[in-house]
């Protein structure tokens, strides 16, 4: 057994419960479940959450909370070293690729099937069930958080420049450049621009947008196509004469913060950020955010992008059924409501999203639904090779970006290392 | 003439200082603004005290938590690194062999070595020993490298003592391993704590092999800083108040030892 | 009594070492397992073929020679102000030490923090009077320099720390001997502080080269190796392919290339301690 400094401190109250709550023994007694999450606002609520989860079934949740590159190292590490480590861990929404080649997690389906009624599948988004953790037929992860890509922009600023917010790519390419002025520290326009995860992602939605694809319809990597070279054109151009100067090394949080400190006018996102502009304590243009569905080029069918996490459960875990307790528990409508409520900016379910008390607090929820039930997860290929992908397009765009390069021969340079992955 | 150059060095050692601290004062005090006073356009020094960042951090972290685990590593691995390095370096020191410089290097060597070299191996070793999750892991590891260092360091430190009183301890009917633990030992107390103080250094601040190798309950306060840099956002407030938890007691460490610190590199260097 | 140092060090470091030799030798990613096959040196002749790679070696060198080269210059001008045994001098002495106590990637926050031109501290300023209008880590030219700038704040006071342990073991007598003689100040330092410092020097040279060459944690958050590959470094690489995609043929491959530069330049300075200890000892 590892020697963990609380097991013995542990041992001793669970036996004295034990002998003192004899009666009210619980279906879990004595279990402990380790979970592994990201960082995100789920993160500190489910910490919350936990005792609560005690109380009901008697199984102890320890919440490890780790940053992105921390989880998918150690969590991989424990996949393959089968040592079982963690029991139930937050999976992002391109790892299910890599998770269904490996057999990793355990496969949800007959469980799903076998409790269905008490989820009430049908409540859940089908596009989150689906891109959140199911992959070539098998349910590696079960839904747990879904982000919605919106538009988040500058009420005031649109109302002062007599303009409406932007439906389509090419109004907001326009507004951008209408709403930019630098004398004034005002941007039209930004994005993550860091090489790296950040920057490939974000070009990815603005490609998926702008009709762009990152695979072709068989499959295989298409790089450089007419449709991409334009759209990181298009990108490179806001960068350069619309987004804050330094954006070419903004990460999340970076572009967050420009938002936030009034510099830009227009920032697509996840919507699990849209809670902190409202919130004071965070944010410099509280009552001036409008929240809207994310643009798409004009005449391309009205789809948006969905990302987020789901909850999968380690196949070497010796507590699978006491983790799925918990997975159904932590995505009941109740629990997920009253997560929501503490602010985890995490939906899923079709009645949160009409509830009257979450709208009351967040009023941007119809945007979500609309985006969930329209939503693409799909914009960021989710197979395996994906990782190398988003390398090799991380470095490539932020090149382009800075000036090193122009985007046509960029993207012939990244085809051609793309194409050595399969 | 004189009086002016002594101004001038304090003058230069004030600017360095400043210099020095600037950056850490700001990330502590972030610790100490609220979230949106952080950054500002254009950038403000003053602002509003709260405490809300620490109850942040307390509430996401279990601080004592995070702060045992480091003591543990930090105190183990430097214990280790000096029982078994301590011994080897003295042992090469006074050995006749010409092989010994060569050995003494090669320790040094080992000092080199790229952590992810070493990582996946060592999980896998770590697993077969059921040792993962757990901070003994982490103080084998880190001992490898630090003892290596210590190794080398005491090497050199022994070789600038005289041998004559070990000498003569022998004489008088010690045991070689009398010698160098009544002798060689107490004369060498300031080299032992200058190891000491950077394998504690080294341990305190790594977040590479905690990161791999432990889980919650053995986690070090390194590792959770990293974790204050989430994806979506960077908790710089949560970053500040951790940077007190983890900046303080090394400091303080820093403070008792130094004096020591700068007689044992003293000897250590000849 | 070098038996159980040298058993543990083998069993523990040098065995994982020469698992991960071994590693370096087959395509061998942890995600694909069934792929796995002997492939030879095939990964380190990929990675001299790789440009990246080449990039990397370039940023790693240039990173380390000139990051070491100021720690050390500004950490001996340090020492030196810092010589005299006084009050003043101990609290400045323990003050200055506190940039070496943070974590390194704490470190890379801190300045990426300061450092961004459209809200931080510094950077404001320095957009603002067009010294650096995209702030300093988001261009080509400045990216490097300024890691090197950061590198240089974190570690100089260890350097100078060492230095001035160097300083406190000279002779007294002979520097006060040469002053009587009438040696001006810069003719003692050459003749004969430095001399007698060398394997002061060296130390820190040493230690400092290990530790800049195998640099990660402050350019990992502060431009994760960008713009472009401005600032990619070798362990920015064998962390990625490791940690990130679980190449680990590749990645051991990365690591042991780097383990032989690394030893390279410590035998070259394995020599010049050598030698300087023999002179400065009169062995």
């Amino acid at each position: 057994m590892a020697l963990t400094k609380r097991n013995l401190l542990g041992l001793a109250m669970s036996g004295w419960f034990a002998l003192t709550l004899g009666a009210a023994a619980k279906p879990l007694d004595g279990v402990t479940l380790n979970v592994a999450s990201q960082n995100d606002q789920f993160a500190a609520v489910m910490a919350k959450l936990a005792p609560q989860f005690k109380d009901e079934t008697g199984a102890t949740v320890k919440v490890d909370i780790l940053d992105y590159g921390s989880l998918l190292t150690k969590t991989t590490a424990d996949f393959i070293a089968h040592s079982g480590g963690y029991d139930v861990i937050t999976t992002d929404i391109v790892w299910a690729g890599q998770l269904a080649a490996n057999d990793s997690t355990v496969e949800l389906r007959p469980l799903i099937k076998r409790d269905s009624k008490e989820i009430d599948v049908d409540d859940i988004y089908p596009v989150l069930m689906k891109s959140l953790g199911n992959y070539g037929g098998k349910q590696v992860s079960f839904p747990f958080a879904g982000y919605a890509n919106v538009l988040a922009y500058r009420t005031d600023l649109y109302k002062a420049a007599g303009l409406k917010p932007p439906s389509t790519m090419e109004e907001l390419v326009a507004d951008a450049y209408k709403l930019t002025d630098p004398a004034k520290k005002q941007y039209g326009f930004v994005a993550n621009g860091q090489k790296g995860p950040a920057v490939a992602q974000d070009w990815m939605q603005y490609n998926a947008e702008m009709g762009g694809s990152i695979l072709n319809a068989a499959g295989k990597p298409a790089l450089n196509s007419a449709a991409n070279i334009k759209s990181l054109t298009v990108y490179r151009d806001l960068f350069q004469k619309a987004a804050p100067p330094g954006a070419a090394d903004y990460d999340w949080g970076g572009r967050e913060e420009s938002f936030r400190q009034g510099l830009s006018a227009n920032m697509q996102t996840w919507s699990v950020g849209a809670p902190g502009y409202y919130d004071p304590k965070m944010s410099k243009i509280v009552g001036e955010v409008g929240i809207e569905v994310a643009p798409r080029g004009a005449g391309l069918p009205k789809v948006y992008g969905v990302g987020g996490w789901g909850l999968a459960i380690n196949a070497d875990s010796k507590h699978k059924e006491a983790a799925w307790t918990f997975i159904k528990w932590i995505t009941s409508k109740k629990v997920h409501k009253q997560m929501n409520m503490m602010g985890a900016g995490s939906f899923l379910r079709k009645s949160e999203l009409r509830d009257p008390e979450l709208n009351a607090k967040f009023p941007f929820l119809p945007v979500i639904a609309e985006s969930f039930e329209h939503g693409d997860g799909d914009y960021r290929p989710r197979i395996p090779e994906y990782p190398r992908i988003q390398d090799i397009l991380g470095t490539a765009v932020n090149a382009v970006l800075v000036g090193n390069t122009d985007p046509k021969s960029a993207l012939d340079e990244a085809q051609k290392a793309a194409e050595k992955l399969f | 003439m004189r009086r002016a150059l002594d101004w001038a060095r304090r003058l230069f050692l004030l600017a360095l200082l400043a210099f020095f601290l600037a950056p850490f004062l700001w990330l502590a005090t972030t610790a100490y603004k609220p979230s949106s006073a952080i950054f500002s356009i254009p950038p403000r020094l003053t602002f509003t005290p709260t405490l809300d960042q620490f109850r942040n951090a307390f509430a996401v972290f279990d601080v004592p938590s995070l702060v045992e685990s480091s003591l543990l590593i930090a105190g183990f691995s430097t214990l280790l690194s000096l029982v078994i390095g301590v011994p080897a370096g003295y042992a090469l020191a006074r050995s006749e062999s010409r092989l010994a410089m060569a050995v003494a290097y090669g320790f040094m060597g080992v000092r080199m070595i790229p952590a992810v070299a070493a990582l996946i191996p060592f999980y896998l070793m770590m697993r077969d020993l059921h040792l993962l999750g757990s901070w003994v892991g982490v103080v084998l590891i880190n001992a490898v490298l630090n003892s290596a260092f210590v190794t080398w360091m005491m090497f050199s430190y022994f070789r600038g003592l005289p041998k004559e009183l070990e000498e003569a301890a022998l004489t008088d009917g010690c045991t070689p391993f009398g010698a160098f633990y009544k002798v060689a030992l107490p004369a060498a107390r300031s080299g032992i704590i200058a190891s000491a103080l950077f394998c504690t250094l080294f341990a305190w601040n790594d977040f590479l092999f905690p990161m791999f190798l432990t889980r919650l309950d053995s986690k070090p306060i390194s590792v959770a800083l990293l974790s204050a840099y989430g994806t979506k956002d960077i908790t710089w407030g949560t970053l500040g108040a951790l940077a007190h938890v983890s900046t303080i007691p090394i400091v303080l460490i820093v403070l008792w030892l130094n004096r020591y610190f700068v007689q044992g590199v003293a000897r250590g260097v000849h | 009594m070098a038996a159980p140092a040298a058993l543990y060090v083998l069993a523990f470091g040098v065995y994982p070492l020469l698992r991960g030799v071994g590693y370096s030798l087959y395509d061998y990613n942890l995600l694909a397992p069934r792929r796995t096959h002997f492939v030879g040196f095939g990964n380190y002749a990929d990675l001299l073929g790789d440009p990246e790679m080449r990039r990397a070696l370039l940023n790693t060198a240039l990173f380390t020679v000139s990051a070491v080269t100021v720690e050390l210059g500004l950490g001996f001008l340090i020492a030196l102000a810092l010589w005299r045994d006084d009050r003043f001098n101990r609290i400045c002495l323990t003050l200055i030490l506190i940039p070496v106590t943070i974590t390194p990637l704490a470190v890379g926050l801190i300045f990426k923090g300061l450092l961004l031109a459209d809200y931080g501290l510094v950077g404001y300023w320095l957009a603002q009077w067009g010294i650096s209008p995209r702030g300093l880590f988001a261009s080509t030219a400045t990216a490097l320099p300024t890691l090197v700038f950061v590198d240089v704040w974190e570690w100089t006071p260890l350097t100078a720390l060492i230095l001035l342990a160097g300083l406190k073991a000279l002779p007294t007598d002979l520097l006060e001997a040469a002053a009587v003689d009438g040696a001006t100040a810069l003719r003692r330092l050459r003749q004969i502080v430095l001399p007698l410092m060398l394997p002061a020097i060296l130390l820190a040279l040493t230690l400092r080269t290990i530790d800049a060459f195998r640099v990660f944690d402050i350019v990992f958050v502060a431009t994760a190796g960008g713009p472009g590959d401005a600032t990619t470094t070798l362990m920015l690489l064998a962390v990625k392919d490791g940690l990130s995609f679980f190449d680990i043929g590749r990645a051991s491959a990365i690591a042991n290339a780097m383990l032989l530069c690394i030893a390279a330049i410590a035998a070259v300075y394995i020599v010049l301690i050598r030698g300087a200890d023999r002179r400065a000892n009169g062995r």
